[in-house]
């Protein structure tokens, strides 16, 4: 979903993308999905149709890792998965040019450690998109051990072509938006275990308190609590801080298939569109 | 003198060369050489296209990277030897650019330096779609062709004229002299050029005249063109306020904006596509933004098509009643644009029944007016012309550049006016 997502806003602010996956059912299915994304959002007046065919026509879907030899940057999308990611990796770096710079995608792992052995380590450094990639406005750029500022600077300027905003980061656990904002949504998640409030009422709280869109427990229903249990994990694990230890309740949603608003059910119930349909009385907007 | 005429867009270069002097506007005789395009600048396939009058039009597929590639593209294809129009690149003695926002500080056009430059720079805050890419190109022509005056036409600069009351918003103050929020108004190239061509079809001095222009293409804006200075005109911070158009909503209750925000639960940026891309004729039809469709659609009995079509023209309608008024008269109406030029529908419909305005509609003139003509569309003798006026803000770009470099314009940046600040 994340490559997906990227893809398709590299090709909105006018560049062409290289979409590589492993087989051709993979690329066809993305080619799907992508196209239904953008359908969506025509849907929601944020696109038109004569934009989609245009942003359609400037992604090219292959197999072939080749492909991306005459690219000027490449972003690995591989889900959190150091050993994949590694693979990857190697292989790009013997493809790709010495000064092509190679993005790793990730908002947990250690960019110098997944750098570390290959011919040009030097040229990788990580990205964290967030969720929902083509409208949040903000980007992490993150400097690896060995990162060189040529590769750096290519990857802010890329950053600020697609309309974004690059926050420039040093390497470390979760970076800085998910380091932040997973002790929330852990300690809402606690909140409701322990009763204090229903999830409802939680996240009416934080969501009016504090002016966020979404309360935590939604925002971790749209991310998917299958992915914030695994960064929470790996946070903890990393640190050994106890504030990153998963809430039971998170895990328990988690084991009973409940990982969100993709499939309909996480702390609260979404239809078929995501659109939210246990919200609470209070929770509708108001002008004044 | 042969005037290049740039239009830089922001994958796009269009041009013209156009052959034009004092002697030759007066007798409305300029000659266009050249003209084309040099489109999806950025991507390996980019296109470039020259038509030239009288030979087979040349099409090339090559990659452009940017604006400065584009134009020493263009330059190269106008000297070859096989389809371009020129011997050498010294022939082009001017060029003309085509700038969209000007702010207050440009009311006509003006010879480029680098004071001018930076002033254009500054409105960039206006037009951030725009301007930006407008002066990439004034930026690569100035650094390819460094010997010959390049000169800055804005499409804001004719409404410059226009009244502090017609201008201001009723928004607190502070909106207007923090941000500079107030009306600028669009398509100026077009409404001064039409209203000038309107008052020679008249044989009359444009200084003795109250018309209103209705430039209807893909955008639609009218104005209230007062003994020939612009005194109001439909659009207005942006260019999406006044009349309704292909898929802008036209004016609209300010209110309804934080409402939809609200209840809706969109972004900022997809309220903006809403209102930019998703509505006027084609958001009311869902048939389609153009004209021809949605007239095709009402001949097949298509109620929401009809509904647009009947919208679009009474929204002209109003803007007439009103510009009327606050001219205090009417002499012409004109019409231009791809709308205003061949819909002779949307004409008949926006001007029936104002008779008691002193407008006749001649129903044999408005239906056979032939394309590409200037003609009168109203009965012999109505108090009130309606002209139909082909529109080239090309030309009128080319004009300005003789008329600046040859010192019947001011060659210096001219103010619009201004509300107390």
């Amino acid at each position: 979903m994340m490559g997906r997502s990227i893809a398709t806003r590299v090709s909105q602010a006018g560049l062409g993308v290289v979409v590589r996956d492993l087989t051709r059912e993979r690329t066809d299915k993305v080619a799907e999905l992508l196209a239904g994304d953008l359908d969506r959002e025509i849907e929601r007046w944020g696109l038109t149709q004569s934009e989609k065919k245009a942003i359609l026509a400037r992604v090219e879907f292959t197999t072939e890792l080749s492909k991306t030899a005459g690219c000027d940057l490449l972003i690995e999308t591989i889900n959190e998965d150091f050993e994949a990611k590694k693979q990857l990796l190697v292989e790009l770096d013997a493809v790709l040019e010495p000064e092509i710079p190679i993005i790793i995608n990730t908002s947990t792992l250690s960019i110098s450690e997944l750098a570390q052995g290959l011919q040009h380590p030097e040229r990788v450094l990580g990205m964290h998109f967030l969720y929902p990639v083509t409208t949040t406005r903000v980007v992490e750029v993150v400097k690896g051990q060995v990162t060189c500022d040529d590769a750096f600077e290519t990857a802010r300027r890329f950053v600020r072509i697609l309309g974004k905003v690059p926050i420039q980061e040093f390497e470390s656990p979760g970076f800085v938006t998910t380091r932040v904002i997973m002790p929330l949504i852990n300690e809402a998640a606690h909140v409701v275990m322990e009763g204090v409030a229903s999830a409802g009422d939680v996240d009416l709280a934080i969501k009016l308190g504090y002016d966020f869109r979404y309360g935590p427990l939604e925002w971790a229903d749209r991310i998917g609590l299958h992915r914030i249990l695994n960064w929470l994990e790996h946070l903890f694990r990393e640190t050994g801080e106890t504030k990153f230890r998963p809430c039971p309740i998170i895990r328990k949603l988690v084991r009973a298939g409940h990982t969100g608003a993709r499939v309909g059910k996480g702390f609260f119930t979404y239809d078929s569109e995501r659109s939210r349909l246990d919200r609470l009385p209070d929770d509708s907007p108001k002008l004044s | 003198m042969k005037v290049l005429v740039l239009n830089c867009g922001s994958s796009s270069v269009k041009f013209q060369v156009i052959e034009t002097s004092l002697a030759m506007i007066e007798a409305n005789a300029d000659i266009t050489l050249a003209r084309g395009a040099v489109e999806k600048i950025g991507l390996s396939d980019s296109r470039l296209t020259l038509d030239v009058p009288g030979c087979k039009p040349y099409r090339e597929i090559a990659e452009i990277l940017e604006h400065r590639a584009a134009v020493e593209r263009v330059l190269k294809v106008l000297v070859n030897p096989d389809h371009g129009v020129l011997a050498t690149v010294s022939e082009i003695e001017a060029v003309g650019h085509r700038m969209v926002h000007g702010g207050e500080k440009f009311a006509s056009s003006v010879l480029v330096n680098p004071e001018v430059e930076a002033m254009i720079e500054e409105c960039v805050v206006l037009a951030p779609l725009h301007n930006p890419h407008n002066l990439r190109g004034l930026t690569a022509a100035r650094s390819l062709l460094p010997g010959v005056p390049h000169i800055a036409v804005f499409d804001t600069a004719f409404h410059q004229s226009m009244p502090p009351k017609a201008f201001v918003y009723g928004l607190p103050y502070e909106l207007y002299t923090r941000h500079a929020i107030r009306r600028y108004g669009f398509h100026g190239t077009s409404h001064r050029y039409v209203s000038i061509r309107t008052a020679n079809l008249l044989g009359r001095p444009i200084e003795e005249l109250k018309i209103v222009t209705c430039h209807l293409g893909n955008g639609c804006s009218m104005a209230a063109v007062d003994r020939g200075h612009s005194a109001d005109t439909s659009m207005g911070f942006t260019p999406l306020e006044g009349l309704l158009m292909g898929t802008r909503c036209g004016d609209l209750d300010a209110a309804i904006v934080p409402w939809v925000l609200a209840m809706e639960e969109v972004t900022l940026a997809q309220l903006n596509a809403m209102l930019n891309k998703h509505s006027g004729l084609y958001g009311i039809s869902g048939v389609s933004s153009d004209m021809r469709e949605i007239e095709a659609a009402c001949a097949t009995g298509n109620q929401r098509a009809r509904l647009a079509l009947d919208i679009f023209c009474y929204r002209i309608r109003k803007y007439v009643g009103a510009y009327a008024a606050a001219m205090g008269g009417l002499d012409a109406v004109t019409f231009t644009g791809g709308i205003g030029e061949n819909s002779p529908l949307v004409r008949g419909a926006a001007l029936t029944g104002m008779e008691f305005l002193g407008i006749e509609l001649a129903e044999d003139a408005n239906r056979d007016a032939t394309h590409g003509e200037e003609v009168l569309v109203s009965r012999p003798g109505a108090r009130v012309a309606v002209a139909v006026i082909p529109t080239n803000e090309e030309r009128v770009i080319a004009r300005d550049t003789v008329r600046v470099l040859g010192g019947v314009m001011p060659s210096f940046a001219v103010a619009g006016n201004e509300a107390p600040r």
